[in-house]
């Protein structure tokens, strides 16, 4: 199961890296809809799981690993999770879900833009120049991790419903 | 949408919303304004408010400086260009008069110590 999943958002990860985009650094994020199901389905761990796979195997096969493009997908990727560890700890403690699919995606995508734009800010240009970009780029990821929330959303409503774990 | 993403929502555009407006402002206040001329050049602080007037090769023009800002308040060139141009207050502004020779810049504020960046 968890590495259909992860075949599923490598499938996803690798045709979007061949897709154009019309502004560096803006992409949808689809194969984070994977993500998304899982963690609605599955909870956090699977998630990571998946989340870690699909960076580590896209990065193998598009031939980045270890370059700078694999360092940023990692620090978002990382970033993301904690965000996402983070929401279900707070469901743990308030012993309900307080966040759907949406505050779910909100969380993940900005959070994925963040720790690529630290890491491109520490590592790579470390100019003040580059803040000019983060408005932008932090509301392209609100609007994409909305939009992937949705598809996240239709695609759990229509599949069987799981036995929480 | 559950209460808490609505919050989240709000909060993420308020946060959005004050970043573009920390960063897309339109740079600093200028303090400064350096006037340059055929007969040379003089920095005028712009705290104080005053008409500084300037004589170049058609005749005198007078530069106004006015809370903080400046203009060209009048020339004696033919388009007037330099007028039309109106007032400045962003460090790194520049005003012109070409056909006068007469212009001016005004600086202050930390960015201004380069002229162009690009990464």
């Amino acid at each position: 199961m968890l590495a259909g999943y992860a075949a599923l958002a490598i499938v996803i990860h690798i045709l979007e890296a061949g897709l154009p985009s019309p502004v560096p650094g803006i992409k949808p994020g689809l194969a984070n809809v994977i993500t998304l199901v899982v963690m609605l389905r599955h909870g956090w761990a699977l998630a990571a799981w998946v989340v870690l796979l699909r960076v580590l195997v896209s990065a193998l096969l598009l031939g980045t690993f270890m370059t700078p493009t694999f360092l940023l997908s990692a620090a978002g990727a990382m970033a993301s999770l904690a965000g996402l560890w983070a929401a279900s700890a707070l469901h743990r403690l308030a012993g309900r879900p307080l966040f759907s699919a949406y505050g779910l995606g909100m969380i993940s995508a900005c959070l994925h833009i963040s720790g690529q734009f630290f890491v491109a800010w520490r590592l790579f240009v470390p100019h003040p120049g580059l803040l000019v970009l983060l408005p932008v780029l932090l509301g392209a990821s609100l609007l994409f991790g909305l939009t992937t929330a949705w598809l996240a959303q239709n695609i759990v409503s229509r599949m069987r419903p799981v036995a929480a774990p | 949408m559950t209460r808490a993403d609505s919050l989240l929502l709000l909060l993420l555009c308020l946060l959005i919303g004050g970043l573009f407006r920390a960063v897309w402002s339109g740079g600093d206040e200028a303090r400064q304004l350096q006037l340059h001329a055929e007969t040379g050049g003089r920095d005028w602080p712009l705290t104080a408010d005053r008409l500084i007037e300037v004589d170049g090769p058609l005749g005198r023009s007078v530069v106004e400086i006015r809370d903080g800002a400046a203009r060209f308040l009048s020339s004696p060139c033919r388009q007037q260009i330099c007028v039309r141009s109106g007032w400045h207050r962003h460090a790194g502004a520049v005003a012109a008069c070409v056909p006068n020779r007469i212009s001016f810049k005004l600086s202050g504020g930390a960015a201004s110590d380069y002229d162009g960046l690009s990464y």
